[in-house]
């Protein structure tokens, strides 16, 4: 991937006493289930935040409010300053949202689609800013062809294009690596690192290798509730591993 | 926070023709609603065809000619409304939609539009066909062309409502029911002034009062059930 391609993209000038993301005393309750359970915590500009638990801990449930997708039962949630619940559409201006389902359209071209974002985001010059986008992915060759004829890592490829075409500040990342062979995720890798840079990252992932080679902070979440939550350099790995398996394995911390 | 790519919020008019566009191409591409919505009123022509023809000595089909067309329109209706959201589901677009910072309820005006324009589309090949196998001969009144606008007020409010009812029922379990457990009830009144309309104007004789009241009564439904779609529909979609 041209690095120049996407590095003039960062997100500068954040402000220094906002943190990217806090999170306060939130909870999201479904009926009398608590998925998200009293939760806080606050990450800087230019984090990389790695989430782990075991299933149905509340992970997606948290990167679903921060994505702006679900409300908050209780709490709230502040990106850069900008309270979700109170401006909503404000805050959305500055999040993207990478999941293993790709948002696309399939029976619509790569182009077709990231034009519609790109023009529904209202970014200038749309076609000049996806046919970067699209070098940047390395798909201009297959920018004509319908997604539903893409491979599962070149649909991902896309969705990271779709999810950058507004130059979010904030990218959430939900089970990236779900689906994709070892080339595509280093490819993978390769345009998230090139990106990395200027941008708040939050990963909901199950693959520790893969989180904690990226993260500057580590969440690990079960039944709703911060079981941990530190700096990956205040981590000793062999401990969070051990601690890490507990969790997973029991469901509780 | 600032950027270094320049957005420029687009006008809401942008939106939904960015939108309906989007919705028209991908039919266009596919023809997925108008192929299955066309076949599907053929079959209903064919199975009327196989009912009145055994109780043609008995029936007036001319006086039930309003109810039936609309039979059609509804049941043929219902399938296209219940496929309308299936492609925002499919590899989570509506989540896609929800992302970007706009009004919700463009969605919704966006959605009705492609709905509407799609539900005529097949009107316009059915009910031709409607009149050629069930009215060719039939003593039709000279007010029938007057048909055209009971069944373009009736087409816009089952839009309207079936595409605020479709957003509900597509993460239902048995979305298939559930969309026209609610939607018949609901577009009751509608279909009783639609039909009233309808039958009027074909059958002839004294209709201008009762044709008139139909349609008005079917205009202030729409007006309502519109407006209170468009409200809701923020609210609907997030939940």
């Amino acid at each position: 991937m041209p690095a120049s391609d996407v590095q003039t993209d960062q997100a500068t000038d954040q402000p220094a006493d906002q943190p990217a993301i806090l999170v306060d005393h939130v909870s999201k309750i479904f009926g009398s289930r608590r998925a998200v359970d009293d939760l806080s915590l606050s990450i800087p500009h230019g984090a990389f935040l790695s989430i782990f638990g075991p299933n149905g801990a509340g992970k997606t449930t948290l990167l679903r409010m921060l994505a702006t997708l679900s409300r908050p039962s209780e709490g709230r949630i502040v990106l850069g300053g900008i309270d979700i619940k109170e401006h909503p559409e404000q805050a959305r201006e500055h999040v993207g949202l990478i999941s293993h389902r790709s948002m696309l359209y399939d029976d619509l071209t790569a182009y077709e689609n990231l034009m519609i974002a790109a023009r529904l985001y209202g970014v200038e010059n749309p076609d000049a800013r996806v046919r970067k986008l699209l070098d940047a992915v390395e798909l201009s060759h297959r920018s004509m062809d319908v997604v539903r004829t893409f491979s599962r890592g070149m649909t991902q490829r896309i969705s990271i294009a779709r999810a950058l075409v507004a130059d979010p500040d904030l990218v959430l990342l939900d089970e990236p690596y779900s689906g994709l062979d070892p080339h595509a995720v280093d490819v993978f890798d390769q345009i998230i690192a090139t990106v990395r840079e200027g941008r708040t990252f939050v990963m909901v992932s199950h693959d520790m290798d893969k989180g904690l080679a990226a993260c500057s902070h580590v969440l690990v979440m079960a039944r709703g509730r911060k079981a941990a939550f530190a700096k990956k350099e205040e981590i000793d790995f062999d401990a969070f591993s051990a601690f890490y398996k507990k969790t997973v394995g029991m469901g509780v911390a | 926070m600032a950027r270094s790519v320049q957005v420029k919020t687009p006008s809401t008019f942008t939106e939904y023709k960015i939108l309906l566009g989007k919705d028209l191409r991908r039919e266009f591409r596919t023809k997925e609603m108008l192929t299955s919505m066309g076949i599907y009123s053929i079959l209903v022509l064919v199975v009327y065809g196989a009912a009145l023809s055994q109780s043609s000595q008995g029936v007036d089909v001319l006086q039930m000619s309003g109810g039936l067309l609309w039979a059609l329109i509804v049941f043929t209706s219902l399938l296209g409304l219940n496929r309308s959201f299936e492609h925002e589901k499919e590899n989570g677009c509506l989540d896609g939609l929800l992302l970007v910072p706009m009004d919700r309820s463009v969605i919704f005006l966006a959605k009705a539009t492609s709905n509407l324009l799609f539900m005529l589309v097949v009107e316009v090949i059915a009910v031709p066909l409607y009149f050629f196998f069930f009215l060719t001969g039939a003593p039709v009144s000279d007010s029938w062309p007057l048909l055209v606008w009971p069944l373009i007020v009736g087409t816009i409010g089952m839009a309207g409502i079936g595409t605020l009812l479709s957003t509900i029922t597509v993460n239902t379990r048995g979305k298939d029911v559930m969309l026209a457990v609610l939607f018949i009830p609901l577009i009751f009144p509608l279909l009783y002034a639609c039909v009233s309309a309808a039958t009027v104007v074909l059958v002839g004789g004294d209709w201008q009062t009762t044709y008139l009241t139909s349609l008005a009564l079917a205009g202030g439904y729409d007006v309502i059930m519109l407006l209170l779609s468009w409200v809701l529909y923020g609210y609907v979609i997030s939940a």
